[in-house]
């Protein structure tokens, strides 16, 4: 039975932004369909819509030309339509079973089965290739487990179109293969996978169809097959996109910063960080790349001691800084950008003015009274010099875009005068005007001699603005490679967990290999 | 299209929108306390006239309001630096008790023939002042270690602390400081001790002077100096305060610290200026409704003294409302607690914008003057 | 007084006897409130409710002789107190522990003028039909644990059953999990279809409707009359119990039997003779519990992880 899905003419507004401009996307039966976009397109709040979490303003889904109306998840779950979030939707106390379960009732009794679940539970993994412990307790299970559990609970309620929401975002090479796997297993069902991701090579490696969203619009739609990367991209941002950067040579001066043999455990005794060693000197970019989740927070985090390190010094200047207090690390000329702007970066309820004054109110003061005066002028004078527009000085923090917030805290760090940067993500969720300005004050920095460690997941970044490129996997550091074009490769590799040596043998090897789908 | 009410992204703060829907609530709250005073064969024109006539047209009853709200100035004080602070302390019955006895026993100590004798009332003062607000800091400040060492509940701890301290309180003024006789309290205080009288014709003593200064000291504190701006910053996002180099163990137990010496204050003040000894039951739940006085002030240190002295009044009020109408004076008690509630239920209120003219206009242009172009923030982040 | 009293046999009795007939009705607050915070909801309200559903009791029983009749009046004051409550938490979602705390000066001022309304100065009888203690033949008659163990009023055998019952329903029904689910982690609860408001509103109803009983069982089976201070604290041990017994029912009867036997300690001491003064005493049950839900033994990592958040969907 041929099954068409269709969403027409979608309108959903929220406060202050029109989310989907009148958007349309039709899915077939048995087909892997790729929804892509950039950040704030449009993407996830018509998964949202389509899987019954928010409501549209107006438009029609039909299936099969009939339409359906979705009040709320368990609609969406009566008709075949599953989602798997990016942010799961697991209640960690839970066992698997009991998460899967969830919201299920099978038999009119208000008892529990959890046998029978588990029965069904584990024949339905075995028969996908989807192998896990029904009884683990979800906290306890890695990543990439964690995502087979919210996908077989989909299956568990025989879902026959499946939404992934940048699924491959934490996943590893390997693990980013199994998935791959199992949903091409799914297809040959006559199941539906909806693939909502900005990752060009991997709509072409896995996508039957695509089609691209752009300011809340539905640009185009077209089969993977006659299109290329190259395209998409300028229908994803509607221009060429040159993503080359007029770098300063690289000079190299005193090392500022040296970490050595850092060892780092988190809240649960596991080792986050081990054992890693690295230097950055005056006037460098010295980049981290990795897959979320490899030890990158801890390390950023332990070296500002935000978090107790193990064993292992941190070194400014040559001066041992590993246990003293955030303050004094301030004091001494380090500064730590956090990934999360709006939750740890900044204080969203208080005014930009205050927000522009975090973590210096000891320094702009009259005897013991804070000088208003003073800090309103050094929140004025950051607030021109980088750029950030808002309703004004005065008003919350919170009301500013998150490119404006990160611009705000972008420069209270700088101008609070370290020589080391520690910057975490910078650009994530940002839009592309944005992200080319945070690009310009990070190499504005490093051309005035500051030494900057930039941890980021997107390899893009790297390449653009780091002099050389560390690999982190697993709270190691895989190896250091300067960034060329080649690297890349090299670069992924370790990301998955293949050694520097085998990673940099990757580097000569031609594209012979791959065509043999040799894995590494 | 434009519809009436219309949900904001961010609740309406303007100072007018605060306190234009704090006076909603009380009037609401005072049209259905109306209901009750009917339900007693009473007019509720009267029985508000009663309330409110004695304590403030009246010099007697003026003095009275001052001496009830200098104690309940003192814990809306404490509340609001505790509150602000991310601390939701409760402990203030405790503390007020604590600071009622560290005062009565220092002062029971300047008896002639006691171990200090007789003091100069400048040095007694400043000596109980600074003795009761220790004892108090001390006993709120463990509540502040336990919250950010062990992390455990300072709601509930800080409310069942309450008990023991008020059992303390009973085993003093039935054992150790008991005075001759039955009652369970202690002699009265020499009257070098008292606190001064500032009204002539009225018991109005320094206490609310106290108050007002320590009033001063607090928004002093919150807006003024680095350590509020700190405090503040813990209140709003403890992790951001810790990545801004800020020592947010410390500054809670510091909080702490203020909340429970200001809740001392305030049984300093009650038993140095109105009671004059100390006894069972001292406490009387004030500790509660200083919580409610600065809930009332939306937790804003200017605004507590003339919040605690319309209150101080009400409870004067009620009582003259009591002996001239028969209606139970736990009668503020309802009108408070609902106040406190609607003013919750208003802040709702501000999260939504009033669309007058939607009322009639059907035209749909309103929707797409508000997409921005471009750039995205908000929503998708 | 020294420790060969202490230890002596008659001694143990007494204070077991007390210790489970004082954890009744804590215990029963307890029960509901449990299921209040497994959805995510503290409720400090229980302190305030439980006078209401005690001067219900004391009422009905007054003017009607019929002890079930006022256990069931209680509970339905509960359950209404709780419906304002609830609105308050889920829908308006204020915040949690101001709303009940404001809640319990409420109910303190509405207990006084209803029973002054009521009664006025009226002269009350001596006592008011009460539970009193069964009598189950042979069991009782046991020698020692006979009249501690089975010799109590049927309200604390009643609630240790509702304990049972409790226990079965959070863990092992479909209702229990979904409870459980949106206080751990209301947006996955959300996204399986659960409505996560209703599931709250259902909670602090149960939380009402134990809170009510209770204020009943102190009044019925333990007082037999009704002041304004007869609850004294007993909604917030109660609250303390629930963290005491990490959200757990049947644990909660274990910390509800501490804080009885606290409690009968100064109570046995007393009848007795010591030279502990009382008042000393009368704090121990607070000061343990205190100790117990300081943190000190690791019970923040078991609540549940959105206590208090309301859940506001993006």
């Amino acid at each position: 039975m041929k099954r068409t899905l269709e969403m027409k003419n979608i309108v959903k507004r929220f406060p202050g932004v029109l989310a989907n401009d009148r958007a349309n996307l039709t899915i077939q039966a048995g087909e892997i369909h790729a929804l892509l976009g950039e950040n704030g397109a449009g993407k996830s709040t018509l998964m949202q819509i389509l899987y019954g979490f928010h409501r549209m303003d107006s438009g029609e889904i039909l299936i099969d030309g009939a339409r359906i109306h979705l009040a709320s998840p368990r609609d969406a779950i009566a008709l075949g339509i599953g989602m798997v979030h990016q942010e799961f939707m697991l209640v960690r106390p839970f066992s698997v079973v009991e998460n899967t379960i969830l919201g299920l009732r099978e038999s009119g009794s208000p008892r529990l089965d959890l046998r029978k679940a588990s029965q069904k539970l584990k024949s339905l993994s075995d028969r996908h290739g989807l192998a896990l412990d029904p009884h683990a307790e979800v906290q306890s299970l890695p990543i990439g487990v964690q995502q087979r559990v919210e996908i077989l609970k989909l299956l568990y309620r025989d879902a026959r179109l499946l939404i992934l929401d940048e699924p491959t975002a934490v996943l590893t090479k390997q693990e980013k293969d199994q998935l791959f796997a199992v949903l091409r297993g799914l297809r040959a069902e006559g199941r539906s996978i909806l693939l909502v991701t900005h990752k060009l090579n991997e709509i072409m490696e896995i996508a039957d169809r695509v089609t691209v969203m752009r300011d809340g619009k539905s640009v185009a739609t077209r089969a993977v097959a006659t299109t290329s990367e190259r395209e998409l991209t300028r229908m994803m941002v509607g221009r060429d996109v040159n993503f080359r950067t007029e770098k300063s040579p690289w000079r190299r001066g005193e090392p500022l910063l040296q970490v050595s043999d850092l060892r780092v455990f988190d809240n649960k005794g596991r080792e986050k960080v081990r054992g890693v060693t690295l230097e950055v000197r005056a006037g460098e970019i010295l980049g981290i790349a990795g897959v979320d989740g490899n030890g990158q927070s801890h390390l950023a985090e332990a070296i500002m001691h935000l978090r107790d390190v193990k064993s292992g010094r941190v070194l400014l200047n040559g001066a041992d800084v590993t246990n003293l207090s955030v303050a004094r690390h301030h004091a001494a000329g380090l500064a730590y950008i956090p990934a999360d702007r709006r939750h740890v970066g900044s204080v969203t309820e208080m005014s930009v003015a205050d927000n522009a004054i975090l973590g210096l109110q000891r320094k702009h003061t009259r005897g013991i009274f804070r000088s208003g005066g003073a800090a309103r002028a050094a929140a004025a004078t950051l607030v021109e010099r980088f750029g950030v527009r808002g309703s004004g000085i005065d008003h919350a923090a919170g009301k500013l875009s998150g490119g404006n917030l990160q611009k705000l805290i972008l420069g209270r760090e700088i101008m609070r005068g370290a020589k080391v940067l520690i910057v975490e993500q910078p650009t994530r969720g940002l839009d592309v005007g944005a992200v080319e300005s945070v690009w310009r004050e990070l190499l504005r920095e490093r051309q005035e001699g500051k030494a900057i460690l930039l941890i980021s997941a997107e390899l893009e970044e790297l390449l653009n603005l780091a002099d050389r490129i560390a690999v982190m996997f697993e709270g190691r550091i895989m190896g250091v490679v300067e960034p060329t074009a080649a690297s890349a490769e090299a670069i992924g590799a370790m990301m998955a967990g293949v050694p520097a040596a085998s990673a940099s043998r990757h580097l000569e090897i031609s594209a012979e290999e791959e065509a043999h789908g040799e894995a590494l | 299209m434009a519809r009436l009410f219309e949900r904001r992204l961010t609740p309406a703060d303007s100072p007018l929108a605060v306190a234009g829907t704090t006076a909603l609530a009380l009037i609401v709250a005072m049209v259905l306390t109306s209901f009750l005073f009917i339900s007693y064969g009473a007019n509720p024109l009267e029985a508000y006239f009663a309330l409110f006539h004695e304590p403030f047209a009246t010099m007697r009853g003026f003095g009275y309001a001052l001496v009830r709200a200098s104690p309940l100035a003192l814990i809306a004080l404490g509340t609001i630096v505790s509150w602000r602070s991310g601390l939701a302390y409760l402990g203030f019955e405790g503390c007020f008790v604590l600071g009622a006895a560290a005062a009565a026993w220092l002062a029971l100590l300047t008896e002639p023939g006691a171990t200090f004798g007789p003091l100069p009332p400048a040095l007694f003062l400043t000596l109980a002042i600074v003795v009761s607000f220790i004892a108090g800091g001390v006993w709120a400040g463990i509540v502040g270690v336990v919250r950010a060492r062990l992390g455990g509940s300072e709601v509930l701890i800080s409310l069942m602390a309450n008990y023991v301290a008020i059992f303390v309180l009973q085993y003093l003024v039935s054992g150790p400081l008991r005075a001759p006789g039955s009652q369970p309290e202690t002699r009265q205080l020499p009257r070098a001790t008292w606190l001064p009288f500032i009204l002539p014709g009225t018991r109005a003593h320094a206490g609310i002077l106290l108050a007002i200064a320590a009033a001063v000291l607090v928004w002093v504190l919150l807006k003024k100096m680095p350590l509020g701006y700190e405090l503040i910053v813990t209140g709003f996002n403890q992790l951001a305060a810790r990545y801004a180099g800020i020592n947010v163990a410390r500054r809670l137990v510091l909080a702490a610290f203020f909340a429970g010496g200001l809740g001392a204050l305030a049984g300093t003040v009650e038993v140095l200026g109105s009671q004059h000894r100390l006894m069972d039951g001292i406490s009387g739940g004030v500790g509660f409704v200083g919580i409610i006085v600065a809930l009332l002030a939306r937790l804003n240190p200017v605004a507590v003294i003339p919040t605690a002295v319309l209150y101080g009044g009400m409870s004067v009020g009620a009582d003259a409302m009591q002996r001239r109408a028969s209606i139970p004076s736990s009668i503020t008690f309802i009108l408070e607690s609902l106040a406190v509630l609607l003013v919750l239920i208003s802040d709702v209120l501000r999260y939504y914008r009033v669309n007058p003219s939607a009322l009639w206009s059907r035209g749909a242009e309103a929707a797409a003057e508000e997409a921005p172009r471009g750039t995205v923030g908000g929503a998708s982040e | 007084m020294n420790v060969a009293h202490i230890l002596s046999s008659a001694f143990l009795v007494t204070w077991l006897a007390a210790s489970i007939r004082l954890a009744g009705p804590v215990l029963l607050a307890a029960l509901g409130e449990t299921f209040s915070e497994r959805g995510g909801v503290l409720n400090l309200g229980i302190e305030g409710t439980i006078l209401l559903g005690a001067l219900a009791s004391f009422l009905v029983s007054l003017f009607t002789g019929l002890t079930w009749l006022a256990l069931l009046v209680a509970m339905m004051v509960g359950i209404v107190a709780s419906v304002f409550l609830a609105w308050m938490y889920v829908t308006v979602k204020a915040s949690q522990v101001v709303t009940g705390l404001v809640f319990n000066v409420l109910a303190l001022g509405i207990a006084s003028a209803v029973y002054r309304r009521v009664l006025g100065d009226a002269a009350l009888p001596e006592s008011i039909a009460m539970f009193h203690p069964i009598h189950i033949p042979h069991l009782s008659d046991l020698p020692f644990v006979g009249p501690a163990l089975f010799g109590q009023t049927i309200l604390l055998y009643v609630t240790l059953a509702l304990a049972v019952v409790a226990n079965f329903v959070l863990f092992r029904t479909h209702f229990g999990l979904a409870l459980r689910a949106s206080g751990e982690n209301p947006a996955a609860a959300d996204s399986a279809g659960i409505s996560v408001d209703r599931i709250r509103y259902v909670g602090v109803l149960i939380s009402g409707a134990t809170a009510g009983m209770a204020g009943a069982y102190i009044v019925l089976a333990q007082v037999g009359l009704f002041r304004e201070a007869v609850t004294s604290g007993e909604g917030f041990i109660a609250l303390a119990i629930v963290i005491f017994g990490r959200w757990n029912p049947l644990k909660a009867a274990g910390a509800a039997l501490v804080f009885g036997a606290c409690d009968a300690l100064q109570l046995s001491l007393q009848v007795f003779g010591t030279r502990i003064p009382s008042q000393l005493l009368l704090a121990l049950p607070y000061v343990v519990t205190i100790l117990a839900i300081s943190g000190l033994f690791g019970s923040k990592a078991v609540q549940p992880a959105s206590l208090m958040s309301p859940y506001i969907k993006e």
